[in-house]
């Protein structure tokens, strides 16, 4: 069960952060503001979706830095910028970081709230797929050696028969190590099984 | 060339000379009176016993007015003493007599003669032998002339040397001072002697030495004949001094080694005004680059960024606020608490949008007004030459019509360029699109009726038309690219000097922009 989403808002100016925070909690969201980049950080990341409206002018760490330093420490959350004075190299920046919207102060609240919705949808799914793969992972990581063996080497292709063989064991041995992995791996078919071992492998290349 | 033979009869005993020696004595008499030089004869004691037919006739003396004593006459005042003198001692001791003197011609012209010994002969007179010396002289009037003429035009040289109001020295091929007039010496504050004791590169400032030396070296080698150079000099007192010299080898001659001719001017002050000019370009740079600055500010392209921010907070704050409330009533969840602090939220940030509107019209007004007395034509110019680039790109004709002596107005420097400038710019852009007619810019300036310094910037452009009451309004603009800011920034700014700014239509084409300014005298301090 998902909990509720939250929006973190971060404005050094008290009147737009507060605005910010009307509107968005006018349309059922909970919402977070904070007056500093900093402040956020101290904050332990929520286990639900989220996102965060951000000013690129900011005292201190300014949005742009800020976007760069969330992502060294693989804070990952989606980033609606809003700006005074918004010139297209700075969006165009923005965008490339991987920003979900770029907003010119005074901005249509209907675009807000769109990015927002956006965001969190974005955040959602990431991490839906962020616990499917460490769900696989505890799977995986509860079958024995042998059995990781097996099933790696049946994934790449080869037949039981080869597996025995390169193992140095016999072929019902392997077939035993299989079913119970795939028992373990909770896979319905050996389809499927190829597709776990694929997200994982994915997502281990994604964390390298 | 005439001869002066002066023929000395001296008397002497036989003894010395012998009886045998006796010749035709009737016929030397005859001999010398057909001389056609003058002879004169005369006695040990230097006085004469007879002057021959040339001498007559050079003088114009009779027989009795030459001999004795006589003859004397005709030698110039001044010549005469040293002539007896030299007579004196050349007979006492018994050496060769030889001197020149001035004779006296008939018509009372004076001629120069060289009067020498030039020979002794014996004669035999009343039976006794007597030895008689024969002197040559020699017509040398020429000759004088010549050496008058080589002494009076040495001295001229030397004087004009001397005197010179330039450097003049000549140096030998060891690079020793021979010769340094008194400009060169003032210029570096040596006496002659110091100087001669000096190699002229031991005077020359270090740093150019080494080029110096270089183009003497190729003189005395013969790849020039001479050169140019701009180098200093360091004074007795270690001070510089800025000269050129034009440096020449003068070829030797019989007597006379080769030597450097130098003529050395004194540039110090052409060197200082260089500078000066130099700095006076890097003051106008400065000026140009405080000018860009406050017209950047003007045309409001980084102040409207500000602008932008500190209006743009409090507007996202009322919008985000009244939109909030607008979604709430719909869905008709809008508690009266609630609106009410959104409302009081909005009222605090329209309030605060409007301070800072207010705030950055404070600030243009305040904008650095360091008044003094100003040259209103100085300021003009200044800002004619910023904006010449930009009149000759657009192939304006500029017609300044400035009224001279105009009294001083007490204004901000920087604020009169600005609208000066603005006004100028303005015009030349009126006229971009100017093909029928020339492009011609008028600044004037002149007192008015009422005693006002007034400026008016007129052009030959379309002209304001309808428009000419629009232009002074904020944001009202004909360029493509314009604010619609310079106008009103003029003339609030000449307005904040006790001013008028006004537009008016130009006869035939055209507008003129003109203001006024309070002199210094009239304008509250």
């Amino acid at each position: 069960m998902t909990r509720a989403p939250v929006v973190f808002v971060v404005d050094d100016d008290p009147s737009v952060r507060s605005s910010l925070k009307f509107l968005l909690s006018s349309v059922g969201l909970q919402v977070e503001s904070f007056d500093s980049a900093d402040a956020l950080l101290q904050r332990k990341p929520p286990d639900a979706p989220s996102c965060l409206v951000l000013d690129v002018r900011l005292r201190g760490l300014s949005g742009l830095d800020f976007q760069r330093e969330l992502a060294a420490r693989n804070r990952q959350m989606p980033i609606i910028f809003i700006t005074g004075h918004g010139d297209i190299p700075m969006s165009v920046r923005a965008m490339k970081a991987g920003a979900v919207e770029f907003l010119t102060k005074p901005f249509r609240d209907q675009d807000l709230l769109d990015a927002v919705r956006i965001a969190l949808e974005r955040d959602r799914c990431r991490r839906e797929e962020e616990k499917e793969v460490a769900d696989l992972q505890e799977r995986f990581d509860s079958l024995t050696p042998r059995e990781q063996e097996v099933i790696s080497l049946a994934v790449s292709g080869l037949l039981n028969k080869q597996i025995a063989g390169q193992l140095g064991t016999a072929e019902n041995t392997v077939k035993v190590h299989r079913s119970r992995a795939m028992e373990k791996m909770n896979a319905q078919s050996f389809a499927d099984l190829v597709r776990m071992i694929e997200k994982l492998k994915g997502s281990a290349k994604k964390a390298s | 060339m005439p001869f002066l033979w002066l023929l000395v009869f001296t008397k002497m005993n036989s003894e010395t000379h012998g009886a045998g020696r006796s010749t035709e004595p009737v016929d030397l008499r005859d001999l010398i009176e057909t001389i056609p030089a003058l002879v004169l004869c005369a006695l040990a004691d230097g006085s004469a016993e007879f002057a021959n037919r040339a001498w007559h006739e050079y003088t114009g003396c009779s027989s009795p007015e030459l001999t004795g004593w006589g003859w004397h006459a005709a030698i110039h005042p001044d010549d005469l003493p040293k002539l007896i003198q030299e007579w004196t001692v050349a007979t006492a001791a018994g050496k060769p007599f030889e001197t020149e003197a001035r004779v006296r011609r008939a018509d009372g012209e004076y001629q120069w003669f060289a009067i020498r010994k030039a020979l002794s002969v014996s004669r035999d007179q009343i039976g006794k032998p007597s030895l008689r010396t024969l002197i040559a002289c020699e017509d040398i009037q020429e000759r004088k002339q010549a050496e008058d003429r080589l002494q009076q035009s040495e001295q001229r040289w030397q004087t004009a040397f001397e005197n010179s109001a330039i450097g003049i020295i000549i140096r030998d091929r060891a690079d020793r001072f021979l010769a340094a007039n008194r400009a060169f010496r003032t210029m570096l504050r040596y006496t002659e002697l110091e100087l001669y004791q000096l190699r002229s590169i031991d005077v020359t400032y270090e740093e150019d030495r080494e080029l110096n030396l270089e183009l003497i070296r190729e003189l005395w080698e013969g790849k020039r004949q001479h050169f140019e150079i701009e180098k200093r000099y360091r004074r007795k007192d270690g001070t510089l001094v800025w000269v050129r010299n034009n440096v020449a080898l003068v070829p030797g001659t019989a007597g006379v080694a080769p030597f450097l001719f130098t003529v050395v001017e004194d540039i110090t002050e052409r060197k200082k005004e260089e500078s000066e000019a130099e700095e006076l370009r890097a003051s106008l740079h400065a000026t140009q680059l405080q000018l860009a600055q406050v017209s950047r500010l003007t045309t409001m392209g980084e102040l409207t960024a500000s602008i932008a921010h500190e209006v743009n907070q409090p507007l996202t704050a009322v919008t985000n606020n009244a939109n909030a409330c607008l979604r709430l009533l719909a869905r008709r969840n809008l508690d009266p608490e609630v609106l009410r602090r959104a409302l009081e939220e909005i009222v605090a940030d329209g309030t605060r949008a409007s301070s800072v509107i207010a705030r950055i019209r404070g600030f243009i007004k305040k904008a650095p007004a360091e008044k003094s007395d100003l040259d209103i034509n100085e300021v003009i110019q200044e800002v004619l030459a910023l904006a010449r680039r930009e009149l000759s790109e657009n192939r304006v004709l500029l017609e300044p019509q400035l009224t001279e002596a105009l009294p001083p107005v007490l204004a901000d420097r920087v604020q009169l360029q600005q609208v000066l400038l603005n006004l100028i710019m303005n015009g030349i852009e009126a006229m971009t699109a100017l093909t029928s007619r020339p492009r011609l810019l008028w600044v004037q300036s002149r007192i008015d009726e009422s005693g006002d310094v007034l400026i008016a910037v007129r052009d030959s452009g379309p002209g304001l038309g309808s428009e000419s009451d629009r232009v002074f309004t904020p944001f009202f603009t004909t360029k493509a690219n314009g604010m619609g800011m310079g106008l009103p920034i003029s003339r609030s700014l000449i307005e904040g000097h006790g001013g008028r700014l006004w537009a008016t239509p130009n006869s035939p084409h055209g507008a003129v922009f003109s203001f006024t300014l309070p002199t210094a005298a009239g304008s509250p301090p």
